[in-house]
């Protein structure tokens, strides 16, 4: 009998997408050969596409397009990472896995960058995030038609559907049967919950609140020659097993087998053009100090919501006076996040958070807009397990120092944390500008407004008044919440018309024919989805336009 | 490696006994590099001026509440931070980088110290050393020396607790086992331990026996 494949199966994605098979066995994990025999391009070679940045956005179209046979080579500010090598089982350590030059924080409510929300290197943020990758709901899709807030995307959901489950394949991504949005099963069963998912599902129990164990993308089982996720707790400083997915091992590999370039430690520094066709030519970088011009048939940008608006913004010419793309005064507005307050409990019995993977736990439950509540849209819930200094911000953060911080901070291992995200809405003065200050390459650097809407308020004191809830019902004597923002999305988003957005549905600019953003920036709505498989989805969607009309 | 299990100011464990360093020879290699370089020799002083450090120092100490030693070396790991431009990058608008915010507000701290007491805030007692801190946090997003104090806070403790929880012996005293690459973890549930980990004796809830 033969089995028919199904998406997400091994073998189905194998045949589209080797990445798995092609890392290392045994203990290494890095194919440091595939590395240096890596084809490899000349400046002036003219590529059928050079990618800005090789994150989640950059890294998949990287691997569609060279998987289909196109000569492409992806630019990325960062080290190509060696997990071996570069990244520890250790906080502050890991400090130099995130964007770390400077910017300007600005607005009502600011946003801190840093280790939060922004990566460096192939792989980008997804090296450092949690893990977490829930799709967004329909109804994200349509938040101006259907709640009266927000906007509708020019595309909508059924359209990105064959993309996600193409992606969940790949990761892999393991999880319950999920009865969220558009109900949909994962290809890994769901990971053993540890101390602090038994609390937030005893707690959720009490109140009738489904939870589901997962989504997240880190293997249960073998996957290729990725090995089983060993339990370690450091998702967010790296994955040093290569059980937790990010594009350096799921993208990536595949792509260098089909002849792509990865060309680490460039920093682009603009986008250039033709002024008599209008079309792009390629992109100035900086290399080891010195200044290059790749030439390419397509530029694709991919260096997420902050600085994608600023490469644009500071890729000035007689064309584009005030950035490219900025016909219309677009580049860089409707930068979202999401709020992310943070809600510990304090049990007697040890909880000890910090062992098993952050994510854990989610619930979905109040994520569309209840019409009989004070605001639009909702929150989803998490488990979040912060590590010692994360846990000691929180602390901190409720006003405790000296002794009492430090009497806290020794009962660490009494206490469960989950976090919320927050659909904050896209407003038009949330945005990228550039600030009169330069960095190292004499480039202005991105300032970052912010403020927040009542929406956005009345959303953060709900999510924490249900987090508060649940803690108390799983039996905690004690509850302290620190406010903070997670995720980045928007600053060059995907319209129907010039006027309202940088991109089209297939994230074509719309000024700029040969030009694509396939990153963060071009969502227009976010959910109370953490954001990486969104954006890998509609990568991944774009390449399979774009290769059907180049 | 000394494996006595030293905590901060060899403060009374809660977890006695508890030594992650004891666990150090499971640790990859890489990660035991970074984590065990900070029990070695540190960097001399680079970036904070000898007036600077006089001030810093008895102000991290407060902030920690580390009065005796064994020390965490904060202050140097703050200033071997700055001295390399190891920041975050970000400033909000209305502060100057790091580095320059540290300088301005410990410079601002004195000038409290000299209004109020007429002597530097190295010059005051203890006493009066927490009074002077403790008015910069009452200030909330008031602004203090033109300065908006909550971000000053956040500045301070920020760098403050990101040293201090970084160093093992905080570690022994918080009962975190550390870096777990490439055994990882086999107990995770409520309740559950490793066979290297220590239990809490429970002797203090800090909600509930809080003085």
């Amino acid at each position: 009998m033969k089995w028919p494949l199904r998406d997400g199966s091994a073998d189905s994605v194998r045949s589209r997408n080797a990445s798995a098979w092609l890392l290392p066995t045994g203990d290494v994990r890095t194919d440091h050969q595939a590395r240096e025999d890596m084809r490899r391009f000349a400046d002036s070679d003219e590529v059928d596409a050079v990618i800005v940045g090789a994150g989640a956005g950059g890294a998949t179209m990287l691997q569609r397009l060279a998987h289909a046979g196109w000569r492409v080579v992806a630019l990325d500010a960062g080290p190509f990472w060696d997990p071996d090598r570069d990244w520890v089982s250790d906080e502050a350590g890991s400090h130099q896995l995130y964007w770390t030059e400077p910017r300007v924080i600005a607005g009502d409510d600011p946003v801190p960058m840093g280790s939060n929300n922004s990566g460096r290197g192939v792989g980008g943020s997804m090296v450092h995030y949690a893990g977490y990758t829930p799709r967004f709901h329909p109804s994200d899709f349509t938040t101006h038609s259907r709640d009266g807030v927000g906007a509708d995307w020019p595309l909508d959901y059924t359209e990105l559907r064959p993309y996600y489950q193409a992606v969940e394949g790949e990761l892999p991504v393991a999880g319950e049967d999920w009865p969220w949005g558009d109900p949909h099963t994962y290809p890994h069963s769901a990971h053993p919950v540890g101390g602090n998912g038994e609390v937030f599902q005893r707690g959720a129990d009490k109140l009738g609140i489904t939870t589901k164990v997962g989504p997240v993308a880190i293997t249960n089982g073998r996957f290729g020659h990725r090995p089983h996720c060993i339990y370690r707790g450091f998702c967010l400083q790296g994955c040093k097993v290569n059980a937790k997915a990010s594009p350096l091992i799921t993208h990536v590999p595949d792509a260098l087998a089909h002849g792509a370039e990865i060309r680490a430690d460039c920093m682009v520094t603009s986008v250039e053009i033709d002024e008599r066709t209008g079309r792009a030519t390629g992109v100035r970088y900086v290399r080891g100090g010195v200044e290059h011009l790749q030439r390419a048939a397509h530029v694709v940008v991919a260096g997420y919501s902050i600085e994608t608006p600023r490469l644009l913004l500071n890729s000035t010419s007689g064309r584009f006076p005030d950035g490219l793309c900025n016909d219309f005064d677009q580049v860089g507005r409707y930068l979202m996040v999401q709020g992310a307050p943070q809600t510990a409990g304090r049990f007697d019995d040890e909880v000890r958070m910090y062992k098993a993977p952050p994510p854990e736990v989610s619930t979905e439950e109040f994520y569309e807009t209840d019409p009989t509540k004070p605001y639009r849209r909702g929150f989803s819930l998490q488990t979040v397990s912060p590590l010692p200094i994360t846990w000691a911000e929180h602390v901190a953060g409720q006003g405790h120092w000296g002794g009492a911080l430090r009497e806290y901070m020794r009962d660490y291992v009494h206490w469960s944390c989950l976090g919320a995200l927050c659909e904050f809405l896209p407003q038009a003065d949330n945005r990228v500008t550039l600030a009169d200050e330069t960095d190292r390459h004499g480039l202005r650097v991105a300032r970052f407004a912010y403020s927040q809407c009542d929406n956005d308020r009345r959303l953060v004191k709900a999510a924490q008044q249900v987090m508060e809830d649940i803690l108390h019902a799983a039996g905690a004597d004690e509850v302290i919440t620190f406010q903070r923002y997670a995720h980045l999305v928007g600053g060059a988003r995907m319209a129907a018309r010039a006027e309202d957005g940088v991109v089209d549905r297939d994230c074509r600019a719309f000024a700029v024919p040969n030009l694509l953003i396939t990153d963060g920036s071009v969502l227009p709505t976010q959910g109370s989805a953490n954001p990486a498989l969104t954006i890998m989805a509609v990568a991944a969607r774009a390449a399979d336009r774009l290769l059907a009309r180049p | 490696m000394r494996g006595d299990g030293v905590t901060p100011g060899g403060r009374q464990p809660r977890f006695p006994g508890f030594d992650v360093l004891a666990q150090s020879g499971h640790w990859d290699q890489v990660t035991a590099g970074v984590v065990l370089s900070r029990l070695g020799p540190r960097e001399p002083m680079r970036f904070f001026s000898p007036a600077e450090e006089a001030i810093a120092r008895p102000l991290l100490d407060l902030l920690l509440d580390q009065r005796s030693e064994p020390r965490v070396p904060v202050l140097e790991m703050i200033d071997s931070r700055l001295a390399e431009g190891s920041t975050d990058g970000w400033r909000y608008e209305d502060l100057p980088e790091d580095g320059q915010a540290w300088r301005d507000t410990l410079t601002a701290l004195d000038d409290d110290a000299r209004d109020a007491h007429g002597s530097g805030f190295a010059g005051c007692s203890g006493d009066t050393r927490t009074a002077l801190i403790q008015a910069v946090q009452d200030l909330g997003t008031e602004k203090w020396h033109g300065l908006p104090a909550d971000r000053v806070w956040s500045l301070w403790t920020r760098y403050a607790c990101t040293a201090f929880y970084a160093h093992p012996w905080a570690w022994n005293e918080i009962g975190f086992s550390g870096p777990a690459y490439p055994r990882g973890y086999k107990n995770a549930g409520v309740g559950r331990r490793e066979p290297w980990e220590v239990a809490d004796r429970e002797d203090l809830d800090p909600v509930r026996d809080r003085s």
